[in-house]
């Protein structure tokens, strides 16, 4: 490691990583990771554990559902998730009302021990678009229950204004729809969340495919990303989950470097004094 | 006896069962579970002296995945 006295770190040439101090904090934990993964769609629950340990991540969704009264299976899946020492986010998914949200997240917070909640109110079955007034009459509720909420919601300003006037301090809203992979459909519209909310933690939610999808929305500013099928339904997880992590920590870095401003016209990156086979005398 | 709705499925239970002695009555196995009557949670704390009734639809959930 050597230090070089005008930069404000120190240049490791054996990693080329700065060492800079990445941790943050979301609902009163602070991490290190910038990911947050999802526990379903896996071949197998090994490929699942193997997944989460590579992509870094300290916070995975899980959630709740009727089993056979003498089915244990469930229990093989709670002890991984548990095994792995990471914080849990139950989410209420499969919701259509505030009052089956509020019920479902009652119901994790006792099962799961943590008063962290993905709100998550689905009003539309083609397209799974959260239900935007269902969703804010939820987590006013949940809010006053002591909840820490993450409300899925959409790219909607107006929406996102009235979660936070609630007291969220987490938005997330949706990239694209649920499990479609086709990435940031709005940015425009994430752009303007992030520009109106600067204090609020904003995790870009559903619709990544690709890991340069979460680079992207990282380089927005965006404080992290949450994805499930990007990884477990790529043809090899493990690998994807380790794209992820490095795409998540490059888009980051990007934003904290600070992006060009974008040119209309082209300008050579190359020192023009000095050009070579030009002459004066040929004109 | 009263009939009820355990997960959507009919199920025939004794009279005045408390949720406690439901769920032993209905030999549920699965750790780690959380239960709702007629769409309102129940914590633990109020098992016993919460009395399911006939045509209650009670809904018995534990973890699983999820995105």
């Amino acid at each position: 490691m050597r230090s070089i006295s005008w930069l404000p770190y120190k240049v490791d040439k054996m990693t080329k990583h700065l060492e800079t101090d990445n941790t943050w904090e979301i609902g009163g934990k602070r991490l290190s990771s910038r990911l947050l993964i999802g526990s379903a769609l896996y071949p197998s629950p090994a490929n699942m554990e193997d997944a989460i340990k590579i992509s870094g991540s300290q916070i995975v969704t899980v959630s709740l559902r009727r089993q056979a009264a003498g089915d244990n299976s469930g229990n093989a899946f709670w002890d991984i998730i548990k095994s792995l020492g990471i914080e849990v986010l139950p989410n209420t998914a499969g919701s259509h009302s505030a009052k089956e949200a509020i019920t479902t997240a009652q119901m994790a917070r006792e099962v799961f021990g943590t008063n962290w909640v993905k709100l998550e109110v689905i009003g539309d079955q083609y397209n799974l678009q959260p239900d935007p007034f269902e969703t804010v009459k939820a987590a006013e509720v949940l809010i006053k229950e002591g909840f820490e909420v993450f409300p899925y919601t959409t790219d909607d300003l107006v929406v996102a204004k009235r979660l936070a006037d609630l007291g969220c301090k987490i938005i997330m809203p949706w990239g694209s729809m649920i499990g479609s992979g086709k990435g940031l459909m709005n940015p425009d519209n994430l752009i303007a969340i992030r520009k109106q909310f600067p204090d609020l933690k904003l995790v870009v939610d559903a619709g990544i495919g690709k890991p340069s999808h979460a680079t992207q929305a990282m380089e927005l500013g965006y404080d992290a990303v949450l994805l499930n099928s990007a990884i477990a339904l790529a043809q090899d997880p493990v690998k994807m989950a380790d794209a992820f992590r490095v795409a998540v920590e490059a888009g980051r870095l990007g934003y904290e470097a600070g992006v060009m401003k974008e040119r209309e016209f082209a300008s050579p990156s190359t020192p023009t004094v000095g050009t070579p086979f030009w002459h004066q005398f040929k004109e | 006896m009263i009939k009820v709705s355990v997960n959507g499925e009919v199920k025939e239970l004794e009279n005045d069962l408390n949720v406690s002695e439901m769920i032993e009555a209905l030999e549920y196995k699965v750790k780690g579970f959380a239960v709702a009557v007629n769409t309102t949670f129940v914590p633990i704390a109020k098992y016993s002296e919460t009395i399911i009734k006939e045509g209650d639809e009670i809904d018995i959930l534990a973890p699983v995945q999820g995105g």
